[in-house]
């Protein structure tokens, strides 16, 4: 019961409330995924297997693999962000990936499309998935769990119909059934063969993302809806508008991710991105954006999502088995959640 | 003569810096029905938990029949006979109503199994006790507001049986609602159950209690009799005469800004319970602070959400102008364009972003208007939020702190100079200070008072009528969602009181 709470706050002559803006806990939260990457790191360096002295963990190659695998979830893991603040979800990511990258593959091998045409086409897909998917939550009122799950289901199917549940190849070269050679750069690395394309596809995505939600009046609203949805509607919020806008966002991303996987890996596969969506959530969490939506960053996101994969690269690194990688990201899961938990129940604000 | 049944002397509480209760004597008879009247942050709240185990006091004693007890929680208070029903009912709207009542407590068969039909049968049988036909099996979710309460009273009394404190049992109910709700206690009572009612709305009290105790500033005002007049009351609540609260009435209005001419809100589908605007003709005029006045149920927050548009779905018809021009208000977005801006009465619920820091919600309705081209301008952005700040004396003064952080009236100062950001012409406001201390409360009449001057014209509904007498130039009185009745600000409470309740003065 709140009755305590009020009568403390009730009183106007002691103002007690700056002391809460140092509260170490809170910047802990704030901070909690760079400063658990920058932990990761640490232990990378430390546990590392070395080779003739070199600590293998820092080896170019190998921070360019951590930041390349981590880039299809990473785009996914952002476009999920604004749906989490805004207290949504979206479990047809993965699906949708799986789906654009099938799509891509077959406009360019069989259909005989040029690059910009099926790039163009595959985004739009995307984007119209999330609006169908985002209007029919907020038109029928349905929760967007129920909503998306539906859509996982429907984007996996149609996914397998496109495939014919066949691996569509991409082969390279000028002439009707083969893709233009330049979409293979997805695959490569630029900059005397350093940063992964799909890193810089990843990076660009999360710098115009932080600037649309930190900066624009979009973003604000976003925060918004999240934060109390009725107060936002009553302020003369477009709520709704907001709400559809958040899904063609993932839908999207989780088409650009489905570009970049066909690109990095010269197929399309309907059974490809499976589990993203859980990747992604993940990402977000550790990110510190809180599931009851509201608050959260996209800093947050991208350190979260880099911080997986490095944990990833060095227990992998020490031949640690995939189980115990598992249990590992379950415990920061858990870790991350707790402390977001203590912050909220500081503040009195428990849900 | 015996020990009460229930008593509390000397009672000091602390919660970090802020002393809550200053040294409170309290006593409950058996078969008394005891009032606890008080501001928000008078205490009431405090002393409840005291008594309910919530809380152990850091000074003084509570007794039983005159035998010192402690509670270490309140399981400990229950065992001792103490039930407590909180404003938000501990039900699960989920589940029917024998199992809420046997939570925790269930029959079980041998093997394990729930006993369902013998919770049902058991159910019943203390549902018909007290003369109520609810059916057990039956969702509290499909209940009214009026039935969960007694459930939860029905429920509180299985696991505690000599007292019963109720914290503002009557806030969420209609007016018959409250008549069954007080021939039930009046039934407990004559069983001997002593009851403590926690509540703020004064024209209840003769009805229901025996004996009345007023709290301010964790103290004790004055304990009196039910039929005190209520300037008395009034006096022992706020602790000064009612004039000095409210500021001068401003002498002249001007044109006329909203003006309904037999006006009825016709909803899309029947809905039990929200009473629609039917027939009502008012006006408000330019620099004018209108009040709404009407018991429970008679329509005040649906003519002011029927406005705003954030009523259930419907449309106005009959004449409804802005300006002396016909308008449609049907949406939100047709109220703000008719410079329309409403404060509701939930500020926690629907008024404010509570995680979210005191300035960005300020900015939350101008939110366009700080944002050309669709970017946040962070310079436009300060400025408005200075403005509010300079407007009203929104403690503490910083606009980076999360406005769950701020106590009840400063959070209503943000809820106001929010709404005052985007200029409106006409502000619908819905019990403007309710959970707002006394102090605050006058600077709001103030602010409210200044804006009018300033040419605002202001529709209040108010639940507390000294706020209404006190602070609106005319009160129109709702009964039944239309207008019965129109006073001067400054008018009799009884008048006001007896024209709501369809009675001659």
């Amino acid at each position: 019961m709140s009755g305590e709470k009020i009568e403390v706050a009730a009183n106007p002559v002691v103002p007690s409330a700056p002391k809460r803006r140092v509260d170490p806990l809170a910047i802990v939260v704030r901070f909690q995924s760079l400063i658990g990457l920058v932990l990761v790191a640490i232990g990378g360096v430390i546990f590392s297997p070395r080779r003739h002295g070199e600590i293998l963990f820092l080896n170019p190659d190998n921070i360019a693999n951590i930041v390349r695998a981590v880039s299809e979830t990473g785009i996914i893991a952002i476009g999920m962000t604004f749906v989490i603040i805004t207290a949504g979800i979206d479990l047809s990511v993965g699906a949708v990936l799986g789906l654009s990258s099938v799509v891509t593959a077959s406009m360019m091998i069989s259909g005989g499309f040029g690059l910009i045409p099926t790039i163009l086409a595959v985004l739009v897909m995307g984007i119209v998935f999330g609006v169908v998917q985002g209007t029919i939550s907020t038109r029928f009122r349905l929760e967007p769990f129920i909503v998306t799950l539906a859509g996982l289901q429907a984007a996996r199917g149609l996914a397998l119909i496109v495939s014919g549940n066949q691996y569509i190849n991409i082969s390279y070269g000028d002439g009707p059934g083969l893709a233009p050679p330049v979409f293979a750069v997805l695959g490569e690395r630029l900059f005397d063969n350093t940063v992964p394309v799909a890193t810089i596809v990843f990076i660009i995505f999360a710098a115009i993302a932080t600037i649309v939600l930190n900066t624009t009046r979009f973003g604000r609203y976003v925060y918004a809806v999240g934060g109390n949805e009725r107060a936002a509607r009553i302020s003369g919020v477009p709520v709704s508008m907001v709400k559809i806008s958040v899904y063609a966002i993932t839908g999207f991303a989780s088409a650009l991710a489905g570009i970049v996987h066909a690109g990095q890996f010269n197929f399309g596969s309907a059974n490809d991105g499976m589990g993203y969506e859980l990747t992604a959530i993940a990402a977000v969490v550790i990110g510190g954006t809180s599931l009851f939506g509201g608050a959260g960053s996209m800093v947050g996101t991208v350190a979260g999502t880099i911080m997986l994969g490095a944990l990833a690269n060095i227990l992998q690194l020490n031949n640690i088995t995939p189980a115990t990688q598992l249990l590992a990201t379950a415990a920061i899961i858990v870790l991350a959640a707790v402390l977001q938990s203590l912050v909220r129940r500081r503040e009195g604000l428990g849900r | 003569m015996s020990a009460p049944l229930l008593s509390v002397t000397g009672a000091v509480k602390h919660f970090g810096g802020v002393q809550a209760l200053r040294g409170v004597d309290f006593d409950l008879k058996a078969g008394e029905i005891h009032a606890l009247l008080g501001e928000n942050g008078a205490g009431k709240s405090t002393l409840m938990n005291l008594l309910s185990g919530v809380h152990a006091p850091d000074e003084g004693e509570i007794r039983i029949d005159g035998n010192k007890v402690t509670f270490s929680n309140p399981r400990e208070a229950q065992a001792a006979g103490i039930a407590t029903i909180f404003q938000e009912l501990d039900l699960v709207p989920s589940l029917d109503v024998a199992a809420n009542l046997f939570l925790g407590r269930e029959l079980m068969r041998p093997g394990g199994l729930l006993d369902v039909p013998a919770m049902r049968r058991e159910a019943r049988k203390r549902l018909e006790a007290i003369e109520l036909a609810i059916d057990p099996a039956r969702l509290v979710a499909d209940l009214s507001i009026g039935q969960r309460q007694v459930v939860a009273i029905v429920k509180a009394l299985s696991y505690a049986s000599r007292v019963l404190i109720m914290d503002e049992p009557t806030a969420a109910l209609t007016v018959g609602e409250v008549e069954r709700l007080f021939d039930i206690m009046r039934k407990l009572a004559a069983t001997g159950v002593g009851i403590v009612y926690i509540s703020h709305r004064l024209e209840e009290v003769p009805e229901i209690a025996d004996r009345v105790t007023v709290m301010r500033d964790g103290r004790v005002a004055g304990v009196t009799e039910p039929h005190a007049p209520q300037a008395e009351l009034v006096r022992l609540l706020v602790g000064r005469p009612l004039d000095e609260l409210y500021p001068q009435r401003s002498k002249s209005a001007g044109k006329t800004l909203l003006s309904l001419k037999h006006a009825s809100f016709k909803l899309a589908s029947q809905s039990a319970g929200w009473q629609a605007p039917d027939d009502i003709s008012l006006e408000v005029r330019q620099g004018e602070i209108v009040g709404l006045a009407g018991i429970m149920g008679a329509g005040r927050t649906e003519l002011l959400s029927a406005l705003y548009g954030t009523g259930l779905a419907g449309r106005w018809q009959g004449e409804v102008a802005v300006d002396g021009r016909p308008v449609k208000l049907h949406s939100i977005h047709a109220a703000r364009k008719a410079g329309i801006a409403f404060v509701t009465d939930d500020r926690r619920g629907s008024g404010l972003m509570l995680r979210m820091a005191v300035g960005l919600n300020l900015v939350m309705s101008v939110i366009r208007r700080i944002s050309p081209a669709g970017l946040m301008s962070p310079r436009r952005q300060a400025e408005a939020v200075k403005q509010s700040f300079g407007q009203f004396d929104i403690r503490p003064k910083n606009p980076d702190i999360s406005v769950g952080a701020l106590s009840g009236g400063n959070q209503q100062k943000v809820v106001l100079a929010k709404e005052i950001l985007g200029n409106p012409r006409l502000l619908l406001l819905d019990e403007p200070t309710r959970g707002v201390d006394v102090g605050a409360k006058g600077e709001i009449y103030a602010r409210l008072r200044a804006l009018a001057a300033q040419g605002l014209g202001i529709l209040v509904a108010s639940s507390e009528m000294p706020e209404l007498i006190g602070l609106c130039d005319r009160i129109v009185v709702l009964r039944q969602g239309r207008n019965v009745a129109e006073f001067l600000g400054g008018v009799d409470e009884h008048t006001v009181l007896a024209a709501a309740n369809g009675r001659e003065a």
